[in-house]
Protein backbone atom coordinates (compact mmCIF):
# COMPACT_ATOMS: atom_id res chain seq x y z
CA UNK A 1 0.00 0.00 0.00
CA UNK A 2 1.39 3.82 -1.06
CA UNK A 3 1.80 5.81 1.34
CA UNK A 4 1.14 9.53 0.60
CA UNK A 5 3.65 11.92 1.16
CA UNK A 6 1.74 14.31 3.68
CA UNK A 7 1.40 10.45 5.71
CA UNK A 8 5.10 9.86 5.30
CA UNK A 9 5.85 13.49 7.18
CA UNK A 10 3.43 13.49 9.77
CA UNK A 11 3.63 9.77 11.07
CA UNK A 12 4.95 8.49 14.43
CA UNK A 13 6.94 5.91 14.84
CA UNK A 14 4.29 3.47 15.44
CA UNK A 15 3.02 4.06 11.30
CA UNK A 16 6.35 4.06 9.50
CA UNK A 17 8.31 1.34 10.15
CA UNK A 18 5.23 -0.26 8.03
CA UNK A 19 6.31 2.69 5.82
CA UNK A 20 7.72 1.33 2.52
CA UNK A 21 11.22 2.78 1.95
CA UNK A 22 9.98 4.14 -1.53
CA UNK A 23 7.11 6.15 -0.46
CA UNK A 24 9.74 7.81 2.04
CA UNK A 25 12.31 8.39 -1.33
CA UNK A 26 9.22 9.84 -3.41
CA UNK A 27 8.79 12.33 0.03
CA UNK A 28 12.23 13.28 -0.32
CA UNK A 29 12.93 14.01 -4.25
CA UNK A 30 9.34 15.76 -4.07
CA UNK A 31 10.32 18.89 -2.71
CA UNK A 32 14.21 18.62 -4.34
CA UNK A 33 12.73 20.97 -7.37
CA UNK A 34 11.19 23.58 -4.89
CA UNK A 35 13.47 23.19 -1.98
CA UNK A 36 12.23 24.63 1.34
CA UNK A 37 14.07 27.32 3.16
CA UNK A 38 15.70 26.66 6.01
CA UNK A 39 13.40 27.91 8.54
CA UNK A 40 11.13 25.75 7.02
CA UNK A 41 12.85 22.47 7.16
CA UNK A 42 13.92 23.74 11.18
CA UNK A 43 9.76 23.75 11.77
CA UNK A 44 9.64 20.07 10.00
CA UNK A 45 12.31 18.72 12.35
CA UNK A 46 10.43 20.31 15.43
CA UNK A 47 7.20 18.10 14.32
CA UNK A 48 9.42 14.59 13.34
CA UNK A 49 11.84 14.81 16.11
CA UNK A 50 11.48 11.13 17.26
CA UNK A 51 12.88 9.65 20.73
CA UNK A 52 15.39 6.53 20.02
CA UNK A 53 14.46 5.40 23.06
CA UNK A 54 10.87 4.90 22.41
CA UNK A 55 11.96 2.11 20.26
CA UNK A 56 11.78 -1.56 21.56
CA UNK A 57 14.28 -4.34 19.99
CA UNK A 58 12.88 -6.93 21.29
CA UNK A 59 11.06 -8.52 18.37
CA UNK A 60 14.49 -7.84 16.58
CA UNK A 61 16.83 -9.94 18.92
CA UNK A 62 14.49 -13.02 18.52
CA UNK A 63 14.85 -12.02 14.32
CA UNK A 64 18.44 -11.61 14.52
CA UNK A 65 18.92 -15.18 16.53
CA UNK A 66 16.04 -17.15 15.19
CA UNK A 67 15.13 -16.20 12.00
CA UNK A 68 17.29 -14.44 9.67
CA UNK A 69 20.08 -16.99 8.40
CA UNK A 70 23.81 -16.51 9.07
CA UNK A 71 24.31 -15.15 5.82
CA UNK A 72 21.25 -12.79 5.75
CA UNK A 73 23.30 -11.55 9.61
CA UNK A 74 27.08 -11.34 7.90
CA UNK A 75 25.57 -9.27 4.78
CA UNK A 76 23.29 -6.96 7.09
CA UNK A 77 26.29 -6.14 9.88
CA UNK A 78 28.83 -5.47 7.03
CA UNK A 79 26.05 -2.77 5.41
CA UNK A 80 25.22 -1.47 8.67
CA UNK A 81 28.64 -0.93 9.87
CA UNK A 82 29.09 1.50 7.26
CA UNK A 83 25.74 3.10 8.80
CA UNK A 84 27.00 3.00 12.28
CA UNK A 85 30.41 4.76 11.64
CA UNK A 86 29.03 6.85 9.23
CA UNK A 87 26.65 8.49 11.65
CA UNK A 88 29.29 8.96 14.08
CA UNK A 89 31.43 10.85 11.65
CA UNK A 90 28.80 13.35 10.08
CA UNK A 91 27.61 13.76 13.55
CA UNK A 92 31.40 14.81 14.79
CA UNK A 93 32.18 16.69 11.31
CA UNK A 94 28.81 18.64 10.89
CA UNK A 95 29.45 21.36 13.42
CA UNK A 96 32.44 22.55 12.03
CA UNK A 97 30.35 23.50 8.60
CA UNK A 98 27.36 25.27 10.82
CA UNK A 99 30.53 27.85 12.32
CA UNK A 100 30.22 29.64 8.53
CA UNK A 101 27.00 30.29 6.86
CA UNK A 102 23.96 32.57 7.67
CA UNK A 103 21.60 32.39 10.92
CA UNK A 104 19.27 30.30 9.32
CA UNK A 105 21.36 27.67 8.10
CA UNK A 106 22.77 28.05 11.92
CA UNK A 107 19.84 27.20 13.16
CA UNK A 108 18.76 24.62 11.00
CA UNK A 109 22.30 22.58 11.07
CA UNK A 110 21.36 22.76 15.17
CA UNK A 111 18.94 20.55 14.10
CA UNK A 112 20.50 18.17 11.94
CA UNK A 113 23.88 17.94 14.65
CA UNK A 114 20.97 16.34 16.85
CA UNK A 115 19.52 14.21 14.19
CA UNK A 116 23.21 12.76 13.15
CA UNK A 117 23.98 12.38 17.56
CA UNK A 118 19.98 10.44 17.55
CA UNK A 119 21.26 7.95 14.48
CA UNK A 120 24.40 7.17 16.02
CA UNK A 121 22.46 5.97 19.40
CA UNK A 122 20.34 4.33 17.29
CA UNK A 123 23.03 2.10 15.59
CA UNK A 124 24.78 2.01 18.88
CA UNK A 125 21.53 0.41 20.54
CA UNK A 126 20.86 -1.73 17.71
CA UNK A 127 24.77 -3.27 18.18
CA UNK A 128 24.48 -3.39 21.75
CA UNK A 129 20.44 -5.16 22.20
CA UNK A 130 20.50 -6.96 18.70
CA UNK A 131 23.74 -8.05 17.18
CA UNK A 132 25.20 -8.53 20.51
CA UNK A 133 28.32 -6.44 20.01
CA UNK A 134 30.57 -6.06 23.26
CA UNK A 135 31.32 -2.64 25.19
CA UNK A 136 30.29 -0.25 27.70
CA UNK A 137 30.54 3.36 25.96
CA UNK A 138 29.77 4.66 22.96
CA UNK A 139 33.27 4.42 21.65
CA UNK A 140 33.50 0.86 22.93
CA UNK A 141 30.72 -0.04 20.27
CA UNK A 142 32.81 1.57 17.34
CA UNK A 143 35.35 -0.12 18.31
CA UNK A 144 33.58 -3.28 17.90
CA UNK A 145 32.18 -2.73 14.92
CA UNK A 146 35.06 -0.94 12.59
CA UNK A 147 35.80 -4.40 12.07
CA UNK A 148 33.05 -5.12 9.54
CA UNK A 149 33.77 -1.81 7.92
CA UNK A 150 35.25 -1.79 4.77
CA UNK A 151 38.91 -0.23 4.35
CA UNK A 152 37.37 1.86 1.50
CA UNK A 153 34.93 3.59 4.30
CA UNK A 154 37.93 6.08 4.91
CA UNK A 155 37.61 7.45 1.58
CA UNK A 156 34.26 9.27 1.65
CA UNK A 157 34.84 9.95 5.25
CA UNK A 158 38.10 10.77 5.62
CA UNK A 159 37.90 13.31 3.08
CA UNK A 160 34.76 15.15 4.85
CA UNK A 161 37.21 15.15 8.31
CA UNK A 162 39.74 16.60 6.38
CA UNK A 163 37.48 19.45 4.76
CA UNK A 164 36.00 19.73 7.66
CA UNK A 165 39.67 20.70 9.05
CA UNK A 166 39.95 23.49 6.41
CA UNK A 167 36.63 24.79 7.26
CA UNK A 168 38.13 24.97 10.82
CA UNK A 169 40.76 27.50 9.91
CA UNK A 170 38.10 29.76 7.95
CA UNK A 171 34.62 28.47 8.29
CA UNK A 172 33.27 31.04 5.68
CA UNK A 173 35.84 30.20 2.92
CA UNK A 174 32.90 29.26 0.15
CA UNK A 175 35.46 27.39 -1.73
CA UNK A 176 35.94 25.02 1.24
CA UNK A 177 32.08 24.62 2.22
CA UNK A 178 30.95 23.80 -1.51
CA UNK A 179 33.15 21.04 -0.91
CA UNK A 180 32.23 19.85 2.14
CA UNK A 181 29.08 20.70 0.80
CA UNK A 182 29.34 18.15 -1.89
CA UNK A 183 30.95 15.15 0.17
CA UNK A 184 28.34 15.78 2.54
CA UNK A 185 25.18 16.57 1.60
CA UNK A 186 25.49 15.31 -1.92
CA UNK A 187 27.65 12.00 -2.17
CA UNK A 188 27.59 10.60 1.26
CA UNK A 189 23.86 11.47 2.55
CA UNK A 190 21.97 11.55 -1.16
CA UNK A 191 23.80 8.61 -2.49
CA UNK A 192 25.24 6.15 -0.13
CA UNK A 193 22.95 6.99 2.49
CA UNK A 194 19.92 6.74 0.84
CA UNK A 195 20.82 3.65 -1.16
CA UNK A 196 22.08 1.66 2.18
CA UNK A 197 18.46 1.98 3.57
CA UNK A 198 16.91 0.98 0.50
CA UNK A 199 18.57 -2.00 0.42
CA UNK A 200 18.60 -2.77 4.04
CA UNK A 201 14.92 -1.57 4.99
CA UNK A 202 13.62 -3.48 1.75
CA UNK A 203 15.04 -6.47 2.95
CA UNK A 204 13.29 -6.26 6.16
CA UNK A 205 10.13 -5.59 4.67
CA UNK A 206 10.38 -8.62 2.20
CA UNK A 207 11.64 -10.77 5.02
CA UNK A 208 9.13 -9.40 7.77
CA UNK A 209 12.09 -9.05 10.15
CA UNK A 210 13.52 -6.16 12.25
CA UNK A 211 10.64 -3.93 13.17
CA UNK A 212 12.31 -2.03 15.85
CA UNK A 213 15.21 -1.61 13.04
CA UNK A 214 12.37 -0.80 10.50
CA UNK A 215 10.66 1.76 12.51
CA UNK A 216 13.98 4.10 13.65
CA UNK A 217 15.81 3.14 9.85
CA UNK A 218 12.59 4.93 8.25
CA UNK A 219 12.18 7.50 10.26
CA UNK A 220 15.85 8.29 9.81
CA UNK A 221 15.54 8.17 5.90
CA UNK A 222 12.75 10.82 6.81
CA UNK A 223 15.36 12.66 8.80
CA UNK A 224 18.04 12.61 5.78
CA UNK A 225 14.98 14.36 3.30
CA UNK A 226 15.37 17.19 5.31
CA UNK A 227 19.10 17.24 5.34
CA UNK A 228 19.37 15.98 1.12
CA UNK A 229 16.97 19.14 1.02
CA UNK A 230 18.80 21.66 3.16
CA UNK A 231 22.24 20.30 1.14
CA UNK A 232 21.03 20.82 -2.25
CA UNK A 233 19.80 24.50 -1.39
CA UNK A 234 22.77 25.22 -0.25
CA UNK A 235 25.10 23.66 -3.19
CA UNK A 236 22.28 25.54 -5.54
CA UNK A 237 22.03 28.78 -3.46
CA UNK A 238 26.22 28.81 -3.76
CA UNK A 239 26.61 28.24 -7.04
CA UNK A 240 23.84 30.50 -8.24
CA UNK A 241 25.60 33.26 -5.93
CA UNK A 242 28.95 32.68 -7.60
CA UNK A 243 29.18 30.52 -10.71
CA UNK A 244 32.89 29.59 -10.43
CA UNK A 245 31.89 27.45 -7.44
CA UNK A 246 30.47 24.78 -9.85
CA UNK A 247 34.07 23.71 -10.30
CA UNK A 248 34.42 22.70 -6.87
CA UNK A 249 31.13 20.79 -6.97
CA UNK A 250 33.26 18.72 -9.79
CA UNK A 251 36.61 18.55 -8.12
CA UNK A 252 35.02 16.93 -5.19
CA UNK A 253 33.09 15.03 -7.38
CA UNK A 254 35.65 13.75 -9.66
CA UNK A 255 37.63 12.98 -5.98
CA UNK A 256 34.84 11.09 -4.75
CA UNK A 257 34.14 8.75 -7.76
CA UNK A 258 38.28 7.92 -8.33
CA UNK A 259 37.70 6.94 -4.66
CA UNK A 260 34.72 5.23 -5.32
CA UNK A 261 36.24 2.55 -8.18
CA UNK A 262 38.12 0.57 -4.88
CA UNK A 263 36.54 -2.38 -3.28
CA UNK A 264 38.42 -3.75 -0.30
CA UNK A 265 35.77 -6.36 0.73
CA UNK A 266 32.99 -8.88 -0.46
CA UNK A 267 29.53 -7.98 0.53
CA UNK A 268 26.81 -10.78 0.18
CA UNK A 269 24.56 -9.14 -0.89
CA UNK A 270 22.33 -11.51 -2.43
CA UNK A 271 21.51 -12.90 0.93
CA UNK A 272 19.60 -9.47 1.37
CA UNK A 273 18.02 -9.91 -2.02
CA UNK A 274 20.42 -7.56 -4.04
CA UNK A 275 22.79 -8.14 -6.98
CA UNK A 276 25.75 -5.77 -6.94
CA UNK A 277 24.78 -4.15 -10.63
CA UNK A 278 21.70 -3.83 -8.63
CA UNK A 279 23.42 -1.20 -6.44
CA UNK A 280 24.94 -0.19 -9.02
CA UNK A 281 22.44 1.40 -10.89
CA UNK A 282 20.93 2.41 -7.59
CA UNK A 283 23.51 4.95 -6.81
CA UNK A 284 23.61 6.54 -10.61
CA UNK A 285 19.93 7.26 -10.41
CA UNK A 286 20.28 8.91 -6.64
CA UNK A 287 23.31 10.79 -7.98
CA UNK A 288 21.57 11.93 -11.19
CA UNK A 289 18.22 12.43 -9.41
CA UNK A 290 19.83 14.98 -6.95
CA UNK A 291 22.25 17.29 -9.80
CA UNK A 292 19.04 17.20 -12.27
CA UNK A 293 16.74 18.25 -9.84
CA UNK A 294 18.89 21.36 -8.80
CA UNK A 295 20.31 22.07 -12.00
CA UNK A 296 24.06 20.78 -11.37
CA UNK A 297 25.16 20.39 -15.04
CA UNK A 298 28.56 18.10 -15.06
CA UNK A 299 30.76 17.93 -17.64
CA UNK A 300 31.71 14.29 -19.80
CA UNK A 301 34.22 12.91 -17.64
CA UNK A 302 32.53 12.96 -14.77
CA UNK A 303 29.32 11.56 -16.65
CA UNK A 304 31.72 8.19 -17.64
CA UNK A 305 32.45 8.34 -14.32
CA UNK A 306 28.63 8.28 -13.12
CA UNK A 307 28.64 5.25 -15.50
CA UNK A 308 30.86 3.31 -14.16
CA UNK A 309 30.29 4.05 -10.20
CA UNK A 310 31.10 0.71 -8.00
CA UNK A 311 28.67 -0.54 -4.79
CA UNK A 312 29.76 1.38 -1.81
CA UNK A 313 27.78 0.52 1.03
CA UNK A 314 28.19 3.10 3.82
CA UNK A 315 26.15 6.11 4.91
CA UNK A 316 26.25 8.59 7.29
CA UNK B 1 32.96 -11.89 8.33
CA UNK B 2 35.49 -9.61 9.76
CA UNK B 3 38.38 -9.34 7.49
CA UNK B 4 41.91 -9.01 9.31
CA UNK B 5 42.65 -5.37 8.01
CA UNK B 6 46.45 -5.69 8.20
CA UNK B 7 49.07 -8.45 8.75
CA UNK B 8 49.84 -7.22 12.60
CA UNK B 9 53.68 -5.58 13.01
CA UNK B 10 55.88 -6.17 15.48
CA UNK B 11 55.43 -4.18 18.85
CA UNK B 12 57.62 -1.35 19.31
CA UNK B 13 60.71 -2.61 21.07
CA UNK B 14 61.60 -0.10 24.02
CA UNK B 15 64.85 1.41 23.15
CA UNK B 16 67.59 1.06 25.25
CA UNK B 17 69.33 4.26 26.66
CA UNK B 18 73.04 2.99 25.77
CA UNK B 19 71.85 0.25 22.92
CA UNK B 20 74.88 -2.40 22.58
CA UNK B 21 75.75 -3.39 18.58
CA UNK B 22 72.84 -6.02 18.23
CA UNK B 23 72.74 -7.06 14.68
CA UNK B 24 69.05 -8.81 15.18
CA UNK B 25 67.60 -5.59 17.61
CA UNK B 26 65.42 -3.34 15.72
CA UNK B 27 67.11 0.03 14.18
CA UNK B 28 66.27 2.91 16.18
CA UNK B 29 62.81 4.89 15.24
CA UNK B 30 63.76 7.75 12.45
CA UNK B 31 67.85 6.64 12.75
CA UNK B 32 68.52 6.50 9.38
CA UNK B 33 68.92 2.60 9.47
CA UNK B 34 65.40 2.86 9.89
CA UNK B 35 64.58 5.38 7.08
CA UNK B 36 66.23 2.70 4.55
CA UNK B 37 64.37 0.08 5.81
CA UNK B 38 61.12 2.01 5.28
CA UNK B 39 61.62 3.22 2.08
CA UNK B 40 62.81 -0.59 0.84
CA UNK B 41 59.10 -1.58 2.83
CA UNK B 42 56.69 1.33 0.98
CA UNK B 43 58.63 0.79 -2.49
CA UNK B 44 58.39 -2.78 -2.24
CA UNK B 45 54.64 -2.72 -1.49
CA UNK B 46 52.25 -5.34 0.24
CA UNK B 47 53.68 -9.09 1.29
CA UNK B 48 51.78 -12.28 0.53
CA UNK B 49 49.89 -12.27 3.43
CA UNK B 50 48.53 -8.25 3.48
CA UNK B 51 47.74 -8.16 -0.03
CA UNK B 52 45.70 -11.61 0.52
CA UNK B 53 43.46 -10.08 3.26
CA UNK B 54 42.07 -7.50 0.74
CA UNK B 55 40.54 -8.01 -2.86
CA UNK B 56 42.57 -7.37 -5.84
CA UNK B 57 40.60 -4.60 -6.91
CA UNK B 58 41.66 -2.86 -3.88
CA UNK B 59 45.41 -3.46 -4.81
CA UNK B 60 45.19 -2.54 -8.50
CA UNK B 61 43.30 0.77 -7.59
CA UNK B 62 46.37 1.22 -5.69
CA UNK B 63 48.63 0.06 -8.00
CA UNK B 64 47.39 2.22 -11.22
CA UNK B 65 47.24 5.56 -8.68
CA UNK B 66 50.90 4.67 -7.60
CA UNK B 67 52.05 3.93 -11.47
CA UNK B 68 53.29 7.27 -12.40
CA UNK B 69 53.09 8.61 -8.90
CA UNK B 70 55.49 11.76 -8.25
CA UNK B 71 55.22 13.91 -4.73
CA UNK B 72 56.88 14.43 -2.14
CA UNK B 73 55.39 13.40 1.52
CA UNK B 74 56.45 14.50 4.53
CA UNK B 75 55.18 12.99 7.88
CA UNK B 76 55.63 14.64 10.97
CA UNK B 77 56.38 13.89 14.60
CA UNK B 78 54.93 16.08 16.69
CA UNK B 79 56.31 16.22 20.29
CA UNK B 80 58.94 13.70 20.20
CA UNK B 81 60.71 12.98 23.17
CA UNK B 82 63.82 13.43 24.71
CA UNK B 83 66.10 10.62 23.02
CA UNK B 84 64.19 11.68 19.56
CA UNK B 85 65.45 15.68 20.18
CA UNK B 86 62.15 16.75 22.17
CA UNK B 87 61.12 19.03 18.98
CA UNK B 88 59.33 17.99 16.07
CA UNK B 89 61.32 15.26 13.55
CA UNK B 90 60.06 15.31 10.19
CA UNK B 91 60.00 11.69 7.62
CA UNK B 92 60.13 13.20 3.93
CA UNK B 93 59.44 10.21 1.44
CA UNK B 94 59.96 11.20 -2.26
CA UNK B 95 58.39 9.30 -4.94
CA UNK B 96 59.22 9.38 -8.51
CA UNK B 97 57.70 7.86 -11.10
CA UNK B 98 55.74 5.35 -8.70
CA UNK B 99 58.93 3.93 -6.89
CA UNK B 100 60.05 5.55 -3.38
CA UNK B 101 63.85 7.07 -4.18
CA UNK B 102 63.94 8.54 -0.88
CA UNK B 103 63.16 8.32 2.66
CA UNK B 104 64.87 11.11 5.00
CA UNK B 105 64.21 12.36 8.83
CA UNK B 106 65.22 15.78 9.75
CA UNK B 107 67.26 16.76 12.45
CA UNK B 108 66.56 17.41 15.68
CA UNK B 109 65.64 21.23 15.66
CA UNK B 110 65.27 21.34 11.65
CA UNK B 111 62.76 23.02 9.97
CA UNK B 112 60.09 21.00 7.89
CA UNK B 113 60.90 20.18 4.48
CA UNK B 114 58.42 21.33 2.00
CA UNK B 115 56.55 18.63 0.30
CA UNK B 116 53.45 18.27 -1.80
CA UNK B 117 51.37 16.84 1.09
CA UNK B 118 52.55 17.75 4.67
CA UNK B 119 50.80 15.80 7.21
CA UNK B 120 51.69 15.38 11.03
CA UNK B 121 50.66 13.24 13.85
CA UNK B 122 51.63 13.65 18.17
CA UNK B 123 54.20 11.04 19.01
CA UNK B 124 51.68 9.31 20.78
CA UNK B 125 49.78 8.33 17.71
CA UNK B 126 53.33 7.81 15.84
CA UNK B 127 52.99 4.99 18.92
CA UNK B 128 50.18 3.70 18.39
CA UNK B 129 50.85 3.14 14.56
CA UNK B 130 53.62 1.66 15.39
CA UNK B 131 51.77 -0.90 17.33
CA UNK B 132 49.46 -1.64 14.90
CA UNK B 133 46.82 0.46 15.04
CA UNK B 134 44.77 1.21 11.58
CA UNK B 135 46.00 4.13 9.91
CA UNK B 136 43.16 4.48 8.07
CA UNK B 137 40.85 5.22 10.86
CA UNK B 138 44.18 7.72 12.35
CA UNK B 139 43.73 9.53 9.55
CA UNK B 140 40.00 9.56 9.43
CA UNK B 141 39.72 10.42 13.11
CA UNK B 142 42.32 13.28 12.18
CA UNK B 143 44.46 12.45 14.47
CA UNK B 144 46.73 12.78 11.72
CA UNK B 145 46.24 16.54 9.90
CA UNK B 146 47.03 17.21 6.60
CA UNK B 147 48.87 20.70 7.45
CA UNK B 148 49.61 21.48 3.64
CA UNK B 149 48.44 20.31 0.37
CA UNK B 150 45.08 20.44 -2.03
CA UNK B 151 43.39 17.89 0.06
CA UNK B 152 41.33 16.79 -2.78
CA UNK B 153 44.36 15.95 -4.86
CA UNK B 154 45.72 13.94 -1.70
CA UNK B 155 42.32 11.68 -1.14
CA UNK B 156 42.34 10.88 -4.87
CA UNK B 157 45.52 8.53 -3.60
CA UNK B 158 44.19 8.20 -0.07
CA UNK B 159 44.69 3.99 -0.23
CA UNK B 160 47.74 4.36 -1.65
CA UNK B 161 48.77 7.08 1.18
CA UNK B 162 47.13 4.63 4.00
CA UNK B 163 49.11 1.05 2.57
CA UNK B 164 52.32 3.14 2.24
CA UNK B 165 52.24 4.00 5.92
CA UNK B 166 50.95 0.73 6.63
CA UNK B 167 54.02 -0.46 5.75
CA UNK B 168 56.39 2.08 7.23
CA UNK B 169 54.59 1.19 10.69
CA UNK B 170 54.95 -2.83 10.26
CA UNK B 171 58.93 -1.93 10.00
CA UNK B 172 60.60 -2.99 13.21
CA UNK B 173 61.69 -0.35 15.24
CA UNK B 174 63.20 0.63 18.79
CA UNK B 175 60.77 3.21 20.08
CA UNK B 176 61.72 5.34 22.92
Amino acid sequence: MTTTPAAVAESGLDVLGTVDVDDVLDYLHRDLKRLPGYLDLYRRYLRQRWDVFALDFTPDSRDWAERMTADERDAFVAISSGFHHGERQVEVELPLFMLGGDDEAKIYLSSQIEDEARHTVFFDRFYREVVGLPGDSVQDLLDASYNYVSETFIGPFGLLAHLGDTLRRDPDDPVARVRFGTAYFLWIEGVLALSVMKITLGYCRSRGVLPGYSAGFTATCRDEARHVQFGMRFLRDSVRADPRLLLEVHETLRTLLAMNRATSRPVELGALGWSGEEVRRLMIRQLWMKVNDVGIDLPSDIRDSIQRIEPDLAGG
Amino acid sequence: MALDRTAPPSPPSAAPAHRAADPAAPPPFLGPAWAEAVRAAVDSGPPPEVRAAKLDKYWTWIERRRADYTATWVLGVRGAPAALGSTRRDITLEWSGGRCARVAVTAPDASTPPGTYVLSAEYAVWRRLLSGEDPGRVLMYRQMRLEHGDVLLFFRGVYFFVESLAALARVPAAVP
